[in-house]
């Protein structure tokens, strides 16, 4: 398998220089323009210690080729490559040596006398070499992967690596189309994702707080654009399609004794079941390459006045795990699947001009996902997602400054359409999010306070930080990571079924959510970048 | 029947232009100096304006300019008067539609404007609008012409104190015109056109790596009551947010300046209260970009197009020539009682509309930021830019007098529409630019 990843990775490359070198007969390349940042980020959590030493290092470049055919036709690309020092500096707590006392050690105080399930193995790559089989192709990376995370078998060190280019056509309009390793975002949201699902993202370099640009895992893909711009009713309009041929990859939720291990899930997958031993992971369905495996979708986008919108549909695979009972509890209790969704869904913003804000709306209904539950792993329903976003700037001169304040509010809705008594996660759920930042000294000086609540989970997510950025190099932010609540305990029942109302260990982790379940990872975070 | 004659006399009336302008208004209008400039007694070109003999030529300096270089911020080389034609397109439009245009009864409505200078009849201090007209004159004025970029365009922010340069954005500026286009086909409007604009203002920063790929789009409406409609483009983000476009006070990514001070005022004429102060002969920014000493370092191009340098106190004040100029002296006051001015006076220059002086004061009446456009004449500037009849904005300083601080531009202002075109004035460009 690792030798077919790596040969998608080789053909993809030369069909991307292939295309750069082949699509115009008169063709000159422009200069190329590089930029980047070398960054160290040093985070401390509490009882626990050094929780991140993370020294990154990343490069951008742009290359841009002139035609007599094209325009904008350019080669991009992102490089990347870090290393953790935290395995290294604080092997005792976060490594291939650090066990966990008990399942769920992380958010909740021991209740051992009803665990069903042992502690999860850290690294199962490179302490049990059963359970690493199990989980091949999905959080199977042993402690050097995590230390050295760019480096591995889907090449991650190239972030970005993408080929561009736009026709003008006769009417007017333009084509452009792109191919090559690259982001595509969709949506409106920050933090949490309704309608931008194109990349999985891996939440094992700082669960839900990092930016998703720095967190999103690019993938192959082909996109083509028919930019209509103006017509005689809308300012603008686009339509773009997206092929995403890259080998399927889940969201990295964090392998059991990575620093961050979102909602426990790799411990739990790397745990047994206590008594006979068996493992929780039988196998990952991690579905080969093939070309009906392969992702897509379209979007069309307008403006309209004050009004943009846009429509979308893509037909993807579920990103998060989906467990499945096995029949044959011996060697392991559930396999691992990411069935195949369809998503349609739409946004829109508008601009009030009484109100002098921004507000934002997406929705998406998705059709094939799987919500676990306690009887038989998980259950096939319908998903409505959505998100009321608030955005407004405001100058607030008695806090001394000229610069306006960005003041940004979300509600984001789950509503599971085909609920089940045993599903762990609420029918309906709620999480709020609101950002107040303001700008000191020329704006070098930046305070902001984040908060998120899980309504089901009563968890709140407070990170406010403080960056000073002296000149046009250097970069200090410090930052305060402190999680409230969320620490509701949940008998352990590995079938509590009904009697158990969903909401029973090991499960009920997914209900307790990324702010609840990390409620014990409270963290002094501290970052310096200088780029160039 | 009397009373309704009556009523339509006096509707008409207010409706009509309160003066006719002629033909020769207009040559007045754009051509001051064809009889030679006003000239100053003790006021010669060549000479050098500073500490030691500055009070023999405060009459030709606004009184925040005469005070740096009262207190030896700042030195001032005076050249001589040069006229800066306006594009004859431009001056045609404004022979062929005279007349047509009036105010409408709410400050900020204008009606039958089509192209060319509104209101080019001299502005009389008996005329209780002679303000907002001139502020429309601005607004409708040859700026950029039809489309223009600052490709690039460099902002200092420096400690005006220790002269330290604390950061550096480059950026490219994008300017069009959707309507009342006088020189670049389609004219006078670019259709489709469904929201009824008529300008849009494209902005993308190149560095530093912090802010690199932040774009901004500005759509301004024809209709002056109706607020911008702003997007912006986060880099990191990587996706366009919808901006609440009120906020022109804010301080753009941290420089010295509003959104609303941009070219000398960038917001709604119905924003403000527009006062005619009078009309007065003053030094001026004014000069030819090739004869002045630049800076060889901020920019370098394959062209060899050197930026204007800067001089003075903290490296504040751009190092160019002033010249005398017929100036129209107008006050804006905010409407708003919670605007961070009081007003601002502006330099308007007669000849161009250009705003290259503007003074702002604080609440309390104290002047605050002193803002100043360096003007270049086209035919001495890029050689692209010969005969665009275009007063070539070319280099702007922001002192902020309470902070000490000040944020100085460089531009290199280009007029080729194929740096402009439509396509880059879309909410999808910001999407497929930023990636």
């Amino acid at each position: 398998m690792t030798k077919k990843i790596t040969a998608l990775n080789t053909l993809a490359i030369g069909v991307a220089a292939g295309l750069t070198l082949s699509y115009g007969s008169t063709v000159s390349a422009g200069e190329i323009e590089w930029s980047g940042f070398v960054e160290n980020a040093t985070y401390f959590r509490d009882k626990k210690g050094l929780s991140k030493f993370r020294n990154t290092a990343q490069a951008e470049f742009t290359k841009p080729i002139e035609s007599d055919g094209w325009s904008n036709v350019s080669i991009n690309g992102v490089l990347r490559g870090s290393y953790d020092g935290v395995y290294d500096l604080n092997s005792s707590e976060f490594g291939k040596d650090a066990q966990q006392q008990y399942l769920g050690e992380s958010w909740h105080g021991q209740d051992a006398s009803t665990a069903a399930l042992s502690a999860g193995t850290p690294f199962p790559c490179d302490n049990d070499p059963t359970l690493c089989n199990n989980l091949d192709g999905y959080m199977d990376q042993d402690e050097n992967d995590a230390k050295f995370a760019e480096f591995n078998d889907r090449l991650d060190f190239i972030r970005e690596f993408y080929f561009t280019a736009d026709k003008q056509l006769a009417n007017g309009d333009v084509f452009n189309f792109s191919f090559g390793k690259q982001q595509v975002v969709w949506g409106k949201t920050d933090l949490f994702r309704v309608l931008d699902v194109i990349n999985p993202v891996d939440y094992s370099r700082h669960n839900i707080y990092d930016e998703l640009e720095d967190i999103r895992i690019p993938q192959w893909m082909f996109t083509a654009e028919w930019r209509m711009g103006p017509n005689d009713v809308l300012d603008d309009s686009n339509f773009q399609l997206i092929w995403n041929i890259d080998k399927f990859r889940p969201h990295n939720m964090g392998t059991c004794g990575q620093s961050y291990v979102m909602v426990d899930a790799g411990c739990f997958f790397s745990a047994r079941l206590n008594g006979p031993n068996f493992p929780v992971i039988r196998d990952v369905d991690d579905h080969d390459w093939s070309l009906k495996n392969t992702q897509f979708g379209a979007k069309w986008e307008g403006v309209y006045g004050d009004t943009t919108f846009s429509l979308n549909a893509l037909h993807y695979r579920q990103q998060l795990p989906s467990i499945h009972a096995n029949a044959n509890p011996a060697q392991g209790l559930f396999d691992i699947k990411f069935p195949r969704v369809t998503l349609l869904g739409g946004s829109l913003d508008y601009y009030s001009m009484d109100m002098d804000a921004v507000w934002r709306m997406e929705l998406a209904y998705t059709q094939g996902e799987e919500q676990p539950r306690d009887l038989n792993g998980n259950a096939e329903t319908d998903m409505f997602r959505y998100v009321i976003g608030f955005d407004k700037n405001l100058v607030i001169p008695s806090l001394g400054t000229s610069s306006a304040f960005l003041i940004s509010t979300q509600l984001f809705g789950e509503h599971i359409l085909d609920h089940e008594a045993d599903m762990p996660m609420d029918e309906d759920n709620w999480i709020a999010t609101a950002l107040f930042k303001g700008w000191y000294k020329n704006n070098r000086l930046s305070p902001q306070v984040i908060l998120a609540h899980d309504f089901a989970a009563k968890a709140t997510a407070i990170a406010p930080s403080v960056s000073w950025t002296p000149d046009n190099h250097w970069m200090f932010n410090a930052a305060l990571n402190v999680k409230v609540g969320g620490d509701e305990t949940f008998p352990w029942a590995p079938t509590g079924g009904v009697n158990g109302g969903g909401q029973t260990e090991p499960l009920a982790r997914f209900l307790n959510g990324p702010i609840g379940v990390a409620n014990q990872e409270d963290e002094l975070q501290f970052t310096v970048r200088y780029s160039f | 029947m009397k009373k309704t004659v009556v009523s339509l006399m006096i509707a008409g009336a207010l409706a009509a232009p309160a003066y006719a302008a002629t033909l020769d208004d207009v040559e007045n209008s754009f051509y001051p100096y064809k009889n030679g400039a006003k000239q100053f007694s003790n006021l010669t070109p060549g000479m050098v304006i500073n500490q030691g003999n500055v009070e023999s030529v405060k009459d030709a300096l606004d009184p925040a300019m005469y005070k740096f270089i009262k207190n030896g911020d700042y030195e001032i080389r005076v050249g001589e008067t040069t006229s800066f034609d306006l594009h004859n397109s431009y001056v045609d439009a404004t022979r062929k539609n005279l007349n047509t245009t009036s105010l409408g009864d709410t400050p900020g409505e204008i009606q039958g404007f089509v192209a060319g200078r509104p209101f080019p009849e001299e502005p009389s201090l008996d005329d209780p609008r002679a303000g907002e007209k001139m502020a429309f004159n601005f607004k409708y004025g040859y700026n950029w012409g039809d489309t223009g970029a600052v490709y690039p365009f460099y902002w200092k922010f420096r400690d005006m104190a220790s002269g330290k340069e604390e950061r550096m954005l480059k950026f490219n500026f994008h300017f069009l015109n959707y309507k009342h286009r006088v020189k670049q086909e389609p004219m006078p409007d670019i259709e489709p056109n469904p929201s009824n604009l008529f300008r849009g203002i494209y902005v993308q920063v190149l560095e530093p790596f912090d802010v690199k790929n932040t774009q901004l789009l500005i759509h301004r409406y024809e209709d002056d009551l109706k607020r911008d409609n702003a997007y912006l483009y986060l880099g990191f983000q990587r996706r366009v947010r919808r901006l609440s476009s009120g906020q022109t006070t804010d301080a753009f990514l941290g420089s010295d300046l509003m959104i609303e001070d941009f070219e000398g005022y960038n917001g709604r004429i119905s924003d403000m209260k527009w006062t005619y102060k009078g009309t007065r002969e003053m030094l001026m920014p004014y000069y030819n970009h090739n004869d002045e000493p630049l800076d060889p370092d901020t920019h370098k191009d394959k062209e060899g197009y050197q930026v204007v340098s800067f001089t003075g106190k903290g490296n504040c004040f751009p190092n160019v020539s002033w010249q005398v100029r017929k100036v129209y002296e107008v006050e804006s006051a905010p409407v708003d009682p919670n605007h961070p001015l009081s007003k601002r006076v502006h330099f308007m220059d007669a000849q161009t509309f250009a705003i290259p002086r503007t003074n702002a004061y604080d609440r309390k009446g104290e002047l605050w930021k002193i803002f100043t456009i360096g003007q270049s004449h086209p035919d001495h500037h890029l050689a692209a830019n010969k005969g665009s009849g275009v007063s070539i904005d070319d280099a702007f300083s922001m002192v902020d007098l309470q902070a000490n601080h000040c944020t100085t531009g460089q531009f290199k202002g280009q007029l080729d529409p194929k740096l402009s075109p439509e396509q880059k004035f879309s909410v999808q460009n910001l999407r497929s630019s930023g990636r």
